[in-house]
């Protein structure tokens, strides 16, 4: 590899650490709001999912730094893809927000090498089960857009 | 059914093969193309990458081969196991593999060297199923898991797009365990 290919190589994992970054700052918000609309029944499966996100999130925070960059920031807020006015619609979003994040944790595996990678098959592996966890729904590819496993549907920053 | 050992378990403590894994994982990378060749080797000799997507294929297929065992054993599972048997052939199909009879891409499987590998047939001869419903589908989540960890493993010495393939199905496999224990 030269010294070019390598610098584009760790452009793309620094890039791909972001985008998980900002899928987990999102993921943590979104569970907020499942949280506040969750039945109670499902409360503590939110809890888990948030307190897993918000780890996630931190240790994303430590691998763009080791790498050299500025990890991005939370935005104030987030447009969710739809209304979640009760508990039903919470499960929902809880299973959208999981498919997000699997995407970007692909996306990571492939610009990744070491135990980089296979944190992120690992976070992928659990984002997937906890999506199924939420929609008893199972995908064939989950995280792979282009293979109709669902990866978007996510909270878009508002700001 | 047996699943002989990874090539990388003999290698001792996990973190050792792990950081083992780091070096060749930047050989393939820069050896391959660019990040999204994965295939497509012209030699005649099948790369690391063709033989770990045959191998991919082939526990799919045999994979395949299990829920028919069960399907035909507790015809009762039938319905439930539909959707997973049904992802299961899709992962095959993935991997250049076939485990149906229903045309699939033979995309790479010519370059494997070993023609129709991946493909479940009577060859794949698995074992009885257990009588009781409930121990065979926590025998088809083994089979599941099993699979799954060895996709893990194989992802970290992978060319990029194919990793992330890889990733994917095995975080599949996990979701159907799930599904198949406790759902």
């Amino acid at each position: 590899m030269t010294v070019s290919e390598a610098r584009e190589a760790k452009d793309r994992e620094l890039r791909a650490l972001q985008a998980a970054l900002a899928a987990e700052h999102a993921a943590v918000y979104g569970y907020g709001v499942v949280g506040g609309r969750i039945g109670k029944d499902r409360r503590p499966e939110a809890r888990t999912a948030y307190d897993a996100h918000r780890a996630r999130r931190d240790a994303l925070v430590r691998a763009v730094k080791d790498v050299g960059g500025e990890p991005v920031a939370a935005a104030a807020g987030y447009a969710l893809p739809f209304q979640v006015p009760d508990a039903a619609a919470a499960v929902r979003l809880a299973a959208e927000l999981e498919d997000r994040v699997a995407g970007v944790y692909g996306d990571l595996v492939r610009a990744g090498t070491g135990e980089r990678r296979r944190e992120a098959a690992d976070a992928m592996r659990e984002a997937a089960v906890r999506s199924v966890r939420w929609s008893s729904r199972s995908v064939a590819f989950p995280g792979l857009a282009e293979r109709g496993g669902p990866a978007s549907g996510s909270p878009a920053p508002t700001t | 059914m047996s699943f002989p050992p990874s090539p990388r378990a003999r290698s001792g403590p996990r973190r050792r093969s792990l950081l083992a894994a780091a070096p060749a994982a930047l050989l393939v990378a820069g050896c391959s193309a660019g990040p999204g060749d994965s295939g497509a080797g012209g030699g005649s000799r099948p790369s690391a990458a063709d033989r770990a997507r045959a191998r991919a294929a082939r526990d799919s297929g045999e994979l395949a081969a299990r829920y028919d065992a069960v399907v035909a054993a507790h015809p009762k599972l039938a319905e439930r196991l539909r959707p997973l048997r049904a992802e299961v052939v899709r992962h095959a199909e993935a991997f250049g593999g076939t485990a149906d009879s229903s045309p699939s891409p033979s995309a790479s499987a010519s370059a494997s060297g070993t023609p129709g590998s991946g493909k479940a047939g009577p060859s794949a001869s698995p074992a009885a199923v257990p009588a009781k419903p409930k121990d065979a589908l926590a025998e088809l989540a083994a089979a599941e898991r099993e699979i799954a960890d060895r996709r893990v493993k194989a992802l970290l010495d992978a060319p990029g797009e194919l990793a992330r393939l890889l990733a994917s199905v095995a975080a599949a496999g996990a979701a159907h365990v799930y599904l198949l224990t406790e759902a």
